[in-house]
């Protein structure tokens, strides 16, 4: 039985005392599963990631990476097992040249430099971006600059990936190729996003968030194409299925 | 207030380096000390900020004109004196090298006229006090023009010696000061008002970030705060003073012997000539400026290097003394 | 604005220049930071009369525009921020030297000899400066400044600064024109919006250096700013570039070119 799943127990957050996000939230997330969140704007998506990678550690419940509770203690281990993908790749990619960017983490993992270049040539591959390897960041496309965000949290080799809204700012092609490219990846995905048609095509699971709780959990499928549900929930259909 | 290299010699530019380079280790240091990681990509956006924040054109009522942020004070105020004092060193390292706007030699000069003055002045010595009794509208309104009045009539002042003492222009000095210091005193009011307008709505809508500034300033500033009055004071002192002193500003004894003596010198003999340029580069206080008569020029730039080494002997017994704080601690 | 838009079009004309792969591209970058700042510092230690070898500086010039290839009108345009300052303060010099250049039946005022000293001091080292950052890129001139041991601190403010000040430059130029259309009369921010403006902006600079501070967080970050390894590798050709060239400046500089004035010319000052 493989050791990559997260846990979430009783989970609730609030960022300021009146005001609960997060209420009870208790869900198991099991290897190769690609999980898509969906809620309506506000609903505490971006949040519940945050949390699984402990950027806020003031919450009531048990949160486990791969057995691992999320502490302050655990941060450095957990952080090299789950990558997480910023919605603002300009909040993402901070160095100069996609390169350096993608070099950091293993070097703040204390990786010889030999090792960093062979992680950063893989993770080019991986996400089909050996051209951008010198080009400066600043002088991308939103497009190529999502790629170069995967390709950063890549070079760790996580067992887990976050993406938090991948497909706002992309152009038509580049959101079919995230969609390829995320489809090959064995990673355990969990994806929050807006875009439901995303989720249909990469997501065989998917839960949805409404008022700081899960009001369903389930196969896509199912799920996003009951309609009550979805609207009920702040949602719609999904465009490419709205149109029949 | 962007000095170019030509308005500068060597020599002055290598005291000016060696002045701003002893303030940044001393802003590295206390940086280190503050521990807080956060501020490191915070104080880089922010260089990006104050650098597109200056290409915003205020128009200034009633007038035509327009007006720019320049930043230290800014910057001080949101990331106090030491990480403010480093951000600006990087905008205008990039100014110099991207945009020419300063020379590369005179980059030292210009880190110290405007971004010493207007971190540890303005934002130490002026806004500090203010707001630290009390954050209020009122005082960050006056804290802004003050400060900012302030430091640029030191930046200024400072361009004019650094001219002066480089000998590369007849200028008289007081018509150079008079104008400057006047021009300037226009700019640094209207740049204070934009500061504070820009201060007053993020107290507004995040008064956390100024209080944030403003709770680690406090603490053992008092030794700090008196080496950057000393610091400026002395230069300026020194500036004023040694010009007051002097009954005639006019450079024409001192021009005369140094056209007539180089061209002595030169004819001597390659040997000579080697090594009176050697001397002439290497000395701090070059001889072949004075030629034994005491002019203006020589004494204010004598003042400008003896107020420099003083900062920087300032500087070294504070190394020295945290050094043995810490020891005996 | 044109203030933004023209500064984003230097950044970017910059960064296509600093791309080539001419000889001068090809140097180490240390070997030509510290060239820069001595040629630099050689053409200011002329004196102020010291015409003749100043002019002969300009080799240096020659050489390098031909060795990277760069334009010699893109280096002349980047003189337009500095220099009217320094011609006001040259001009100032005709008027007041009282000092004479005779040299046979001629005379003429110093002070025009000083004024042409000083543009040219001015316009050379512009020219140097560009040919530095024309022919190396930030990443290189970073890695010159850390082989030079400056604080890795200030390295990194740099690098940071530069990386994110075209978004900054973009969003303050979204902000200038979405208000220039609601404000056509006005040619710049009225006072009365200048706080909320630039305010608006700053506030959103900090959010995102806090996203920014989140994303290091989760890649390891600790305070320390790690680099790789070399960028550039220091061979022959770049020791026999800066040893000819510091060697040829210093001639240039030791020669007695007052004897031009004196022997050939004829003159004295007075």
């Amino acid at each position: 039985m493989s050791h990559i799943h997260i846990d979430i127990q009783n989970l609730s957050f609030a960022y300021e005392e009146q005001q609960p996000i997060l209420q009870n939230i208790t869900l198991h997330a099991s290897e190769h599963e690609a999980i898509g969140i969906i809620g309506a704007n506000g609903v505490g998506k971006s949040t519940l990631l945050k949390l699984l990678v402990g950027l806020y550690l003031n919450f009531s419940g048990h949160i486990r990476i791969e057995e691992i509770p999320v502490e302050a203690k655990t941060l450095p281990l957990i952080r090299e097992k789950i990558g997480y993908v910023f919605q603002d790749s300009d909040s993402q990619l901070f160095m100069t040249t996609a390169y350096e960017d993608i070099a950091f983490a293993p070097r703040n993992y204390g990786l010889p430099e030999a090792e960093v270049e062979r992680r950063v040539t893989q993770a080019l591959k991986l996400v089909g971006i050996q051209h951008l390897r010198d080009k400066q960041i600043f002088k991308m496309s939103g497009g190529e600059k999502k790629l170069v965000s995967l390709a950063t949290i890549l070079s760790l080799t996580p067992d887990i990936i976050l993406l938090d809204e991948p497909s706002v700012a992309l152009d038509p092609r580049n959101r079919r190729q995230l969609i390829k490219l995320l489809n090959s990846f064995e990673h355990l995905k969990i994806i929050a996003t807006h875009d439901l048609d995303l989720v249909l095509d990469t997501c065989q699971r998917t839960i949805i968030l409404a008022n700081g709780r899960i009001v369903a959990d389930g196969p896509t499928q199912e799920l996003l194409t009951n309609r009550k549900l979805l609207e009920d929930n702040g949602l719609e259909l999904p465009l490419s299925l709205s149109r029949k | 207030m962007h000095m170019a290299d030509a308005l500068i010699n060597p020599t002055v530019a290598a005291v000016m380096y060696a002045a701003s380079a002893a303030a940044a280790a001393y802003s590295i240091k206390k940086v280190r000390e503050e521990n807080n990681p956060r501020k490191i990509p915070l104080m880089g956006v922010m260089g990006a900020f104050v650098f597109a924040a200056q290409m915003l054109n205020f128009t200034i009522p009633g007038t035509g004109s327009s007006g720019h942020l320049c930043g230290g004070l800014l910057l001080a105020a949101l990331l106090g004196p030491y990480a403010a004092f480093l951000t600006m060193i990087g905008i205008l390292t990039i100014q110099c090298l991207l945009f020419a706007d300063g020379g590369l030699l005179a980059l030292g000069a210009n880190i110290w006229n405007m971004a010493f003055y207007g971190c540890f002045v303005g934002g130490l010595l002026i806004w500090q006090p203010l707001i630290q009794r009390r954050l209020s509208k009122a005082r960050i309104i006056s804290a802004s023009v003050v400060g900012s009045v302030i430091t640029l009539q030191m930046g200024a002042f400072s361009v004019v010696l650094e001219t002066a003492a480089s000998g590369i222009s007849e200028l008289p000095f007081n018509i150079f000061a008079f104008t400057m210091q006047g021009i300037h005193l226009a700019i640094g009011a209207v740049e204070g008002l934009i500061i504070a307008a820009v201060l007053l709505f993020v107290y507004q809508a995040r008064p956390e970030l100024l209080a944030g500034a403003k709770a680690a300033a406090n603490g053992s500033l008092t030794f700090e705060k008196a080496l950057a009055f000393l610091g400026s004071a002395a230069v300026l002192a020194a500036g004023v003073l040694s010009l007051a002193a002097s009954e005639n500003p006019d450079g024409l004894e001192w021009s005369l012997e140094k056209v007539a003596g180089s061209a002595e010198l030169e004819k001597s003999g390659a040997l000579h000539a080697l090594a009176a340029q050697i001397q002439e580069l290497t000395s701090l206080l070059p001889d072949y400026n004075f030629q034994g008569s005491e002019s203006a020029w020589g004494t204010v730039f004598s003042g400008l290097a003896g107020s420099a080494l003083v900062l920087l002997v300032c500087v070294a017994c504070c190394y020295a003394f945290h050094f043995f704080k810490h020891k005996t601690a | 604005m044109n203030k933004i838009s023209g500064a984003l079009t230097e950044i970017n004309k910059l960064n296509s220049t600093a791309q080539g792969s001419s000889v001068m591209h090809r140097l180490h970058p240390l070997a030509k930071l510290l060239l820069t700042i001595f040629y630099i510092a050689m053409l200011m230690s002329f004196g102020k009369y010291q015409i003749f070898g100043l002019v002969s500086m300009s080799i240096y010039l020659f050489i390098g525009f031909h060795l990277s290839r760069l334009s010699l009108k893109e280096g002349l345009w980047r003189l337009r921020l500095i220099l009217p300052l320094v011609s006001m303060v040259g001009l100032a010099n005709p008027f007041f030297d009282s000092h004479q250049f005779v040299f046979g039946s001629q005379t003429l005022n110093a002070g025009w000899i000083s004024f042409i000293t000083l543009m040219l001091k001015g316009i050379f080292a512009v020219l140097a400066s560009y040919l530095l950052i024309a022919t190396t890129s930030i990443e290189q001139i970073c890695y010159a400044m850390r082989l030079a041991h400056l604080p890795k601190i200030l390295v990194t403010q740099f690098l940071l600064t530069y990386r994110y000040l075209t978004l900054l430059l973009e969003q303050a130029d979204t902000i200038s024109q979405a208000y220039a259309l609601r404000a056509p009369k006005q040619t710049g921010i009225h006072f009365k919006v200048w706080g909320t403006l630039a305010g608006q902006l700053l506030l959103r600079s900090i959010d995102r250096a806090n996203a920014l501070y989140d994303s290091m967080l989760l890649r390891g970050y600790q305070g320390e700013y790690y680099y790789g390894g070399p960028l550039a590798a220091w061979n022959k050709k770049d020791w026999r570039y800066l040893v000819s060239i510091v060697f040829l400046l210093l001639l240039l500089r030791l020669l007695p070119w007052s004897l031009l004035y004196t022997k050939i010319l004829g003159g004295k000052f007075l």
